[in-house]
């Protein structure tokens, strides 16, 4: 009966702490959801007045809007080219996830069942390259996607150059996955007499379901991301991406803290309910991906 | 299948050698002469255009007199179809000969408006001849020269007036002849005859491998160096031609120029200068002609080994590639390689197109960025070839040697150079190291509380506690930069409202640095608590529940059982992270600034500023690979002492 009552205790002081803490971590998310419905550019709560009182004090740092308004959401639609932006980068991550993941799927399929010369060095080869500073990077990307491939503020130079660049992470990660799969299932299939890509396609594949769809988000969430890269190749305005258009609005000399609040939050969304969908993979396949005793 | 002989395979190597490197040899030397006849027909464009603005000039610039000089000056010259000359003053249209501007279009007459092109080409030329005399020297052209669809060129020139420039000339020469191509038949003789050579040879030698081996280069070496010597000569040949053809044609100019201007009754005084005539897009005179108009031999000679030198380097790498193709063919290293290429053939299928594409936009953007390092380039010589900018290790010797970190000031303090890169360095190393350190406590601290048995809520925790993670780190980052204002932030208020001051945290570097920690640290826990989290809760409950029957405290517990198996995932975890940390660009670039005074940039976000602020590209590639150079050693340490990526 005592030992209850102390666990018990005990949780309640842990929930204290927690509730706290998640409070304080997600007081950004307050200040900007705040910002956002407050109709205002300001990136103040509240106006302070002269002389403040304590409860001026206190309501400038409370995330509650003074007055509720959705026009930061309709004038940045309205008119900003927001939604412009936001479907490139759409149609761009979309489009990465699909060419990032197969590229990556094929390539740590074979780093996985096969042995074949140039295997330690391929995989050794994906791993320096996260390596690479991006800003060392830059300039050579510029000039082969611009001036040689003639790529420059086209969706289809980003997809490649972001789909690319995504393949090491994911290959390390579906490689880590494939090597759990036991390999009786395939020797099982080619008893049968499946051919290597029969095998490939409806044995590995389904099974990996849970890495697959990691990468896939890690693929999507770095292309919908992205920022540098983005604003180097995209010259034109109308070929922006959500994120240099959300740097638009408080870079410079411009202070639209507003738009840029609202604008976070449209961003936002689709990411984070990604992420929330699929974190119930996010251990399994982050661990399967680094986790080998 | 049996081996194949060393014979054929040295043959197989000799034809492909033989055929790359004469061929490659061949379309150097076919790129040569139809470049020396291209620069040929354009510097004898350049020397009628500027006879032509010297007779302009001296029959006074415009009226009767320039019509009259202009078509006869036209009459002379048949390799040109025609002639114009446009006066700034009045825009007028001085002369034609053009077929078009005859009839009610005949000069003179004001320029047409769908002639604006002439004009702003006038206005073009006036600027570059001004800028380039403020500035002393010669970086916009005075003379355009471009190629008409006909594939004729077009010229113009500038027509001055006590220095000033009142009018241009225009000439458009007949369209131009296809450049000569040199024979194919050398080549093949160059290509054929060594392997003949060869085969003829084996038979005597035998499958004596070394010997073959000793043939086959005598043979390459001899086709190749026969052929290369051929086109050195041809190309030699072709340039002195070259020079011949335009100081004939600058005579003939000089000819035609006294004989109009005896026609108009003037005198040519001061005498012509043809030699004046072959001049370089910047009108300076090229001086591979004497006054006369004769051939400087000397100058000449100079210009011609410098000229062979570059072809000689380039007939020599195209020796040395055909030599290793020949020994990696012959000597068997082609046959292992396709050998294995075919026996793994699925495994090559499977990898290949993530393979092409990492080489083209990863490995290779690499290289190309090492290779900036050694060059001086910025924002003005980008375009120019990586020779003409190389400097070899100075960017290095720059970025290294400068250990000036910090000097005294007058009054005694110390004065940090921030832009110092052993500063940044060690601004890093702290940057990375508290980051981590922040992330891995934090998060394996939340990790222990939310795997604690039978707590309610969990998920709800957890979901939230996710939510940095999942923002785009560049919305944090500009969400952070505006809680942290000093007037306005939320943090200043927070101060306040406990009766502080407001801090101006970008104003010191060490408060600049607080508003990156905690910025990073925000958006960096939950990945650590998610990794700690799932490590702990594939630990079965089993063994704690025998540690507790064996008596172990909670503390023995966490020492001998959690901990161990927390370290499989946490090794690559805290690995993965000092390698995000440590390149992260977003947080440092868009929250500090590098504010104040650059003291707050870390290696990544200098280097992205020496290429797009200063815009010192080899600078910057020099810098970002001493980056790579730091993050590959840390691997190599990291790799040795874990052990973490030995299971490949």
């Amino acid at each position: 009966m005592s030992r209850k009552r102390t666990e018990e205790t005990h949780h309640g002081l842990l929930h204290l702490f927690l509730v706290l803490f998640t409070f304080l971590t997600l007081y950004p998310v307050f200040w900007v959801f705040t910002i956002a419905f407050s109709g205002k550019q300001s990136l103040a709560l509240a106006d302070l007045p002269e002389n403040p009182s304590a409860w001026d004090l206190v309501r400038a740092v409370i995330p509650w809007p003074e007055r509720w308004s959705l026009s930061n959401f309709t004038s940045v639609f309205a008119d900003q080219p927001f939604l412009q932006w936001m479907a490139n980068s759409a149609i761009i991550a979309i489009a990465t996830t699909i060419l990032g993941v197969f590229l990556a799927m094929t390539a740590a399929y074979a780093f996985s069942r096969f042995r074949f010369p140039g295997q330690k060095t391929g995989m050794m080869s994906f791993l320096v390259s996260q390596m690479f500073p991006g800003t060392l990077m830059l300039i050579p990307l510029y000039i082969i996607v611009v001036q040689w491939l003639g790529l420059g503020s086209t969706r289809a130079g980003l997809i490649l150059v972001y789909g690319t660049t995504s393949i090491p992470f994911s290959v390390w990660m579906l490689k880590g996955y494939f090597d759990t799969i036991p390999k009786e299932l395939e020797e099982a299939a080619v008893i049968e007499g499946a051919s290597a890509s029969r095998i490939f396609w409806s044995i590995i594949i389904p099974l990996a379901r849970p890495a697959l769809a990691i990468t896939a988000l890690f693929s999507f969430m770095t292309a919908w991301n992205e920022f540098i890269l983005a604003a180097t190749l995209m010259d034109k305005e109308d070929m922006y991406t959500a994120p240099v258009g959300l740097k638009f609005f408080v870079g410079g000399f411009s202070q639209q803290w507003g738009y840029f609040a609202a604008g976070s939050i449209l961003v936002s969304i689709p990411v984070v309910a990604l992420f929330l969908y699929l974190q119930k993979y996010l251990v399994s396949g982050l661990t399967a991906g680094s986790v080998k005793g | 299948m049996g081996r194949p002989s060393h014979r054929l395979r040295f043959a197989v190597g000799l034809a492909l050698a033989g055929g790359l490197g004469v061929g490659v040899a061949h379309l150097l030397l076919k790129n040569e002469v139809q470049q020396a006849s291209v620069a040929r027909e354009e510097r004898k464009g350049v020397v009628a255009l500027q006879a032509l603005a010297d007779l302009v000039e001296r029959a006074g610039r415009r009226g009767e007199g320039i019509r009259r000089a202009v078509s006869a000056w036209q009459g002379a010259n048949p390799s040109v179809r025609l002639a114009r000359v446009v006066a700034f003053e009045g825009i007028s249209l001085e002369a034609s000969t053009a077929p078009e501007d005859q009839g009610d279009k005949a000069a003179p007459r004001r320029l047409s408006r769908d002639e604006k092109s002439l004009y702003d080409l006038g206005q073009r030329l006036r600027t570059a001849v001004t800028t380039n005399r403020e500035e002393g020297g010669a970086r916009k052209e005075e003379i355009e020269i471009s190629t008409t669809h006909a594939g004729a060129l077009a010229l113009a020139a500038p027509v001055t007036e006590d220095g000033a420039v009142v009018g241009i000339v225009t000439v458009e020469t007949q369209p131009l002849a296809a450049p000569a191509r040199p024979s194919l038949l050398y080549a093949i003789l160059a290509w054929a005859g060594p392997l003949v050579l060869f085969v003829l040879l084996a038979l005597l030698v035998g499958e004596r491998r070394a010997w073959l081996a000793a043939v086959a280069v005598s043979c390459l070496a001899l086709g190749f160096g026969a052929y290369a010597a051929h086109s050195l000569a041809r190309v030699e040949q072709e340039r002195i031609r070259s020079h011949e053809a335009v100081a004939e044609f600058a005579l003939a100019q000089a000819g035609t120029v006294r004989a109009v201007l005896s026609d108009l009754g003037l005198a040519a005084t001061p005498p012509l200068v043809p030699s004046a005539w072959d001049a370089d897009a910047f009108r300076r005179p090229r001086g591979f002609l004497t006054e006369s108009g004769k051939l400087d031999e000397a100058r000449l000679r100079t210009n011609a080994d410098a000229a062979s030198g570059q072809a000689l380097r380039a007939l020599i790498l195209a020796g040395v590639v055909a030599l290793g193709l020949l020994l990696a063919i012959g000597l068997g290293g082609v046959h292992r390689v396709a050998a294995a290429l075919v026996a793994n053939r699925q495994a090559y299928y499977y990898v290949v197109p993530a393979m092409i594409g990492m080489i083209v936009l990863v490995f290779f953007p690499f290289i190309y960025g090492i290779t900036l390092s050694f060059t001086d380039s910025n924002l003005y010589s980008v375009n120019q070839p990586i020779t003409e900018t190389w400097i070899g290790l100075r960017n290095y010797g720059d970025i290294l040697g400068d250990v000036g970190i910090a000097q005294r000031a007058a009054d005694g303090s110390l004065v940090f150079n921030y832009l110092n890169f052993y500063w940044t360095l060690l601004y890093t190393v702290v940057w990375t190291v508290t980051n981590v350190t922040a992330g891995v406590t934090v998060g394996l601290l939340l990790a222990l509380i939310l795997n604690t048995k039978g707590l309610a809520g969990k998920p709800i925790y957890r979901v939230l506690l996710i939510m940095p993670w999942a923002m785009p780190n560049y919305i944090t980052a500009l969400i952070w930069k505006g809680m942290f204002h000093r007037q306005y932030g939320v943090v200043n208020h927070v101060i306040r409202l406990f009766g502080g001051q407001g801090v101006s945290w970008f104003e010191k570097p060490f408060t600049s640095f607080l508003t990156a920690l905690a910025t990073n640290g925000w958006l960096s826990f939950p990945f650590m608590m998610v990794v700690s989290l799932g490590a702990l809760q594939s630990i079965p409950g089993e063994i704690y529940e025998a540690a507790r029957v064996d008596g172990a405290s909670r503390w023995q517990q966490f020492r001998a059982i959690t901990l161990p198996s927390l370290k499989p995932a946490l090794v690559p975890a805290v690995i993965l992270s000092v390698i995000w940390t440590f390149n992260m660009f977003n947080i440092p670039y868009l929250v500090t600034q590098g504010e104040p005074g650059s003291s707050t940039e870390i290696l990544v976000t200098q280097s992205y500023k020496f290429a797009f602020e200063r815009y010192r590209y080899g600078y910057a590639a020099a810098y970002s690979t001493i980056i790579f150079g730091i993050l590959l050693v840390y691997g190599a340490i990291q790799n040795r002492v874990s052990k973490a990526t030995e299971a490949i």
